[in-house]
């Protein structure tokens, strides 16, 4: 079955070209033209993927980001305006898991839609890795902590795993935006940091102080299972 | 005064000191000399006359003594006991061959030989002289045979003159003394306006045009530091205009950019998808197709430069300092702009703690404008030297002029305005102002017919050392720092 994805967008040509070019690309695509709208649709999904505009009358991206996010982890891949802002750090700290910049072409967007996807599904079957006090089941996508089950986003997932399976390794942002996020150059490092950020606020004791994951200052992160 | 000498205030201020004093002193001097020369000539002719009539007198009491009966010595002796009484003047009486004098220090000899031949020749006169020290007018006369001589002293009227004078001296010196403090007085009160202007003058050309001096006053000073403000009025006003015009023009440029990216953004991204069809297109459709993606790149990239310069000049620019090594960086931006075929790149690892996305637009600006109008053999380099890291981009090209060099910088400025190359004419503006902003320059070099030489230059980081890996795990991949933003403009 076609992978289902929710593009929000609210300039009419922006939004057919795009649903247009994903629809050839083999997605089976809804869309919206405002926040509001977008979340409705959203409600009557599910989706695998939401491709979502910063700039929407109504309800903002990031107002959808935020609201998307606590009722699912889909993939969200945000249409920013520019790289550069703050814009981009805003959506992905509130949970959005890669961004496109406009103007884009659509073979981007496709290769990013994939990308984020491809994370979230067709893992291959692996046995459930236990770090320190984590136990990560690849199978079930799902951490857990004793009894508690620690809700990840597709992508701090991706990361978490990618960092647990070769512990005290030290990886550099580039190896990580290739192996998590499929950039083979020139990836966004902020994608790393910020989602290196949301993952210890969910699993560090003290997200300031963190033990598990720590960062190797000049070189990049790494994941200590004593800690 | 030469305009290379230093500027010394307090110069003028003793020249006007010292040319009061000197008007002063020497319009003080003429009068104090008049005055002394005319009242030391009347003093001495009164003198003289008075000596005179004295002698006179004297002289016809002398003959009335002298024709007397008695023998002559008598005579003589009873005519200087006589004037001897009357004060004023000794007497010295030559008859005969024999001298008599009324004072001990008084001799006929010592009149003055001139004097004694006009005596002699019976003429009644008149000279002065000094002996012992004392100045004396001798009046001499001869009466029945006899030589007379009144030794009249003048040491007193001399004495008197003497005083005259010194107090004229004094008198001049503390006019001289008064005229400086009043010159000095004057100069200060004068000049102050000057300072005041200078300083105003000063502030205004730092910038601070709203520096007004104070006016109001109705002299000429107060004239002038009403042109004075009104010019500074001008400039205020002009300038205001100016960055006025400036800030509306970049606005406008800005929502110009702004506007056009929506529709920009839905070309392009027909235009990728237009372009996946282009094979399967009729003949006659699929070459204005192809012309249409081309024209839309371009359309692409002249609004996203518009809004990168827009932005640039709102100082809304947020500098990300991360450690970058320029080696590796311009190696990925040449490969992902697809140029690794067309340029040399070499030069050794050079770490700068530095905005890797702006470098990465220098580069590629450079690198792009070096093969749109350098053509063939671009080489790029990177190093470090003492005045920090560099990149060079160098090509073999036709070289630019230097009219063209002065300009190369400047807003969609063509060195060949047949030529409508792909750029949007703002590649290198933009590169330069993102060089500007991470604290760096970009130099060139060209040869008519020899070649360009673009050289970005970054200052001497900090953190320019090579971190280390830390920890007890083996590294995978290169070396980056901790992401750090800070928003400067």
């Amino acid at each position: 079955m076609d992978e289902r994805v929710l593009l929000v967008e609210d300039d009419a040509s922006i939004r057919e070209v795009a649903a247009l070019g994903l629809t050839q690309a083999g997605f089976a695509v809804t869309t919206a033209s405002d926040g509001r709208q977008g979340l409705v649709e959203f409600r009557q999904g599910p989706f695998d993927l939401v491709v979502l505009d910063v700039m929407l009358p109504e309800l903002d991206g990031f107002e959808v980001c935020r609201e998307i996010r606590r009722e699912s982890r889909v993939p969200i891949v945000m249409l920013s305006a520019r790289s550069d802002t703050v814009d981009v750090v805003v959506g992905l700290e509130l949970g959005a898991d890669d961004y496109v910049t406009k103007p884009f072409e659509l073979p981007e967007l496709v290769a990013r839609a994939r990308a984020v996807m491809r994370r979230s599904g067709e893992d291959p079957p692996e046995q459930t890795l236990v770090v320190g006090t984590l136990e990560i089941d690849p199978a079930g996508f799902e951490v857990r902590r004793g009894d508690e089950r620690i809700e990840l986003t597709a992508t701090e997932f991706r990361l978490l795993l990618e960092l647990a399976r070769r512990p005290r390794q030290v990886f550099t942002r580039e190896l990580l935006l290739e192996r998590v996020w499929n950039y083979d150059y020139l990836g966004d490092s902020r994608l790393v940091d910020v989602a290196v950020q949301r993952l210890r606020a969910k699993v560090e004791a003290d997200p300031k102080h963190p033990t598990l994951l720590q960062t190797v200052r000049g070189v990049g992160y790494r994941l200590d299972p004593s800690g | 005064m030469s305009a290379r000498s230093p500027i010394r205030p307090g110069r003028l201020r003793r020249r006007l000191t010292i040319a009061f004093m000197l008007v002063a002193g020497l319009s003080g001097a003429a009068l104090a000399a008049g005055s002394y020369l005319a009242a030391r000539e009347s003093r001495l002719d009164d003198s003289v006359e008075r000596a005179l009539d004295q002698s006179r007198f004297n002289l016809e009491f002398a003959s009335s003594v002298l024709a007397s009966p008695q023998s002559r010595t008598e005579a003589v002796r009873q005519l200087l006991d006589a004037l001897e009484r009357r004060s004023g003047f000794a007497t010295a009486v030559r008859v005969e061959g024999q001298d008599f004098s009324s004072s001990i220090s008084i001799r006929p000899a010592q009149a003055p030989p001139e004097l004694v031949a006009q005596v002699r020749r019976g003429q009644l006169a008149y000279q002065r002289t000094e002996f012992a020290g004392v100045p004396y007018l001798v009046v001499g006369g001869r009466v029945s045979g006899a030589e007379l001589y009144f030794f009249f002293s003048e040491a007193q009227l001399f004495d008197e003159l003497g005083q005259l004078r010194t107090i004229l001296l004094v008198g001049l010196a503390l006019l001289v003394l008064v005229a400086g403090g009043v010159g000095t007085l004057v100069a200060r009160r004068t000049l102050a306006p000057v300072a005041e202007a200078s300083a105003a003058a000063r502030s205004l050309a730092e910038g601070l045009l709203a520096t007004r001096l104070p006016s109001g006053g109705r002299d000429e000073f107060g004239a002038w530091a009403a042109s004075f403000n009104e010019m500074a009025e001008a400039l205020e006003g002009k300038i205001a205009a100016l960055s006025e015009a400036q800030a509306r023009e970049r606005r406008f440029t800005s929502d110009v950019a702004h506007e056009l990216r929506t529709p920009v953004t839905a070309l392009v991204a027909e235009a990728s998808l237009l372009s996946v069809h282009l094979d399967r297109m009729p003949p006659e459709a699929r070459r204005p197709a192809e012309l249409v993606v081309a024209d839309i790149a371009r359309l692409r990239r002249l609004v996203e430069d518009l809004m990168e310069i827009s932005r640039l000049d709102a100082g809304q620019g947020a500098v990300r300092l991360e450690l970058v090594d320029l080696a590796s960086l311009v190696d990925a931006t040449i490969r992902a702009r697809g140029w690794i075929d067309r340029v040399r790149v070499q030069g050794a690892a050079a770490v700068v703690e530095s905005d890797r996305r702006r470098l990465e637009q220098i580069v590629a600006n450079l690198v792009g404008n070096a093969l749109e109008h350098g053509g063939r053999d671009v080489a790029v380099q990177t190093g470090a030297d003492d005045a920090g890291a560099y990149v060079e981009v160098e090509d073999q090209g036709g070289g630019i002029t230097p009219e063209q060099l002065e300009r190369i910088f400047d807003r969609f400025y063509k060195a060949d305005p047949s030529r409508t190359g792909s750029g949007s004419g703002l590649g290198l503006a933009i590169a330069l102002e993102n060089a500007r902003l991470l604290g760096g320059d970009i130099e060139v070099w060209s040869e008519r017919g020899r070649g360009s030489r673009f050289t970005l230059r970054l200052p001497p980081s900090l953190a320019v050392a090579q971190p280390l890996q830390s920890g007890d795990g083996p590294v995978a991949g290169g070396a980056q720092d901790e992401a750090r933003n800070r928003v400067g403009g």
